[in-house]
């Protein structure tokens, strides 16, 4: 059953990531864009148990270490993701305002993105990298938000049937 | 079974998270898998990367025309008349002339300096998730570039190469938090150090506190030494605000970098420079307002009116 979940899963972060650094990332957008790879993996840890979240985390954080823009040491999305995953499902599971609903989910993954973007720079001061004045880091923080509440409702049935597909569970939204 | 499952639940964060610390801690000690790990992404990607810009350029600077519409609507006006004939031909060649204009301006600059070049297609920009600002182009170190070395744009530094691969090379823009650069104000050869803001504007450090900048001065690189990471005598940007805070120790400005770093298309990198110094000879003519032609009309009155 695992094996399975596994084979069905890698290839759909890898070619999702394939997205992100072959399309998504040719356009400069205002207020710092989107990271479709970033909503997908979000979406994914709240479609899933907090187990299977922590552990898609460890992948997609590991994925986005490894993308050639990233700019602080590799594991540092790793670690981040983790976390983010994790509490996402955590706190996701169980509630039905959240998890049942395309709306919350929305609005949950946008918040989990400004945070997850705020643990980041927190993260890359502590490891000493550098990502600017204050007043840029809010901008791009909250642009990315933005987008990401923009971009959401787009993807998530997609995001949502690859869940269902991947993982065999009924999860759809 | 419940407190069994609640405890492998932990047991495996805990073992992903210290998997998580232990990359970073490999990564911060320089360990070389980690580095090529990075370099192995960017060699599966940059073919794929590469057909990408190919087929998404005609809608690449859709965003950025959208971004500067209010402030640029008086040209669009003017233009809107003259486009409507030529649509249909620029349609097809319009991003290959903006990438030609910007390789034409861009050889103009490294030709006046003496800089031996290579040209490079960007083809792709970096995600702003993790608030870094980088290029990646389509020529690595089978074209002779190397970690460290200047790249510039048609009006002046555009960064700097941070990682070289191959076939492509990830460039650090000047716009990145972490980019820095040591400048002399043209003319006066006072010295400073500019440092990126994440965006078009960067912060001018002075080193001397008995000397003054003013709005207007313009910034070329210093240089570095055998050339690497800059080059001396490019245009960097020009003053727009002085800080004269009375705390400080030294004055601090803020500079618009030359370089629209939205419409990047074609770079070069400058892998030789010339063994003179070019001096202030760089620096971007100011445009000359176009001269209006005045037609007098004198009509003089005829002696014999006609009937």
């Amino acid at each position: 059953m695992i094996t399975r979940q596994l084979s069905l899963s890698t290839p759909v972060f890898l070619f999702i990531f394939g997205i992100q650094e072959v399309v998504v990332n040719q356009f400069r957008l205002p207020g710092g864009g989107f990271s479709v790879f970033f909503i997908f993996a979000l979406v994914w840890a709240i479609l899933s148990t907090p187990e299977v979240a922590a552990l898609s985390g460890f992948a997609s954080g590991l994925l986005m270490d490894l993308s050639p823009s990233a700019s602080g040491p590799i594991g540092q999305w790793t670690l981040i993701m983790i976390a983010s995953s994790y509490a996402i499902s955590f706190f996701g599971s169980g509630n039905e305002n959240v998890k049942g609903n395309p709306i919350g989910v929305t609005f949950f993954i946008s918040a989990a993105v400004f945070i997850t973007e705020i643990l980041f720079v927190i993260s890359g001061a502590l490891l000493g990298v550098q990502t600017g004045s204050f007043g840029q880091v809010l901008l791009t923080t909250i642009g990315i938000s933005l987008w990401t509440l923009v971009v959401t409702p787009i993807f998530l049935p997609i995001f949502s049937r690859l869940h269902d597909f991947a993982l065999d569970t009924r999860s759809k939204i | 079974m419940r407190d069994g499952g609640e405890g492998r639940s932990r047991l495996l964060l805990i073992v992903l998270i210290v998997s998580a610390l232990f990359l970073i801690t490999l990564d911060l000690r320089g360990v070389g898998v980690l580095e090529g790990a990075r370099q192995g992404t960017q060699t599966i990607l940059s073919p794929f990367q590469r057909a990408g810009s190919v087929v998404i350029s005609p809608f690449k600077n859709f965003f950025s025309d959208v971004t500067h519409l209010g402030r640029t609507r008086n040209q669009i006006e003017k233009l809107r008349a003259d486009n409507a004939k030529l649509r249909a031909t620029l349609l097809n060649r319009k991003n290959a002339d903006a990438q030609l204009l910007q390789l034409k301006s861009v050889l103009d600059l490294a030709g006046t300096a003496g800089f031996k070049v290579v040209n490079a297609r960007v083809i792709s920009q970096g995600a702003s998730q993790s608030f870094s600002q980088t290029i990646t182009i389509d020529a690595g170190t089978t074209a002779g570039i190397r970690k460290n070395m200047t790249v510039l744009a048609g009006t002046g530094i555009t960064g700097v190469v941070k990682e070289v691969y191959s076939h492509t090379s990830l460039i650090m823009l000047a716009t990145d938090p972490a980019f820095r650069i040591g400048v002399r104000i043209a003319g006066s050869q006072q010295i400073g150090i500019l440092s990126g803001r994440g965006s078009r504007s960067g912060s001018l450090q002075l080193l001397d506190n008995q000397t003054n900048v003013k709005v207007g001065d313009v910034l070329l690189s210093r240089g570095s030494v055998a050339n690497r990471p800059f080059v001396p005598g490019v245009p960097v940007g020009y003053v727009t605000a002085v800080d004269n805070s009375a705390g400080a120790i030294a004055q601090s400005a803020t500079v618009h970098l030359y370089t629209n770093f939205s419409t990047l298309g074609v770079v070069s990198v400058v892998v030789a420079a010339s063994k003179v110094n070019p001096g202030d000879a760089l620096i971007p003519k100011k445009p000359r307002p176009t001269p209006v032609p005045t037609v007098t009309i004198y009509v003089t009155p005829s002696p014999s009116p006609t009937k």
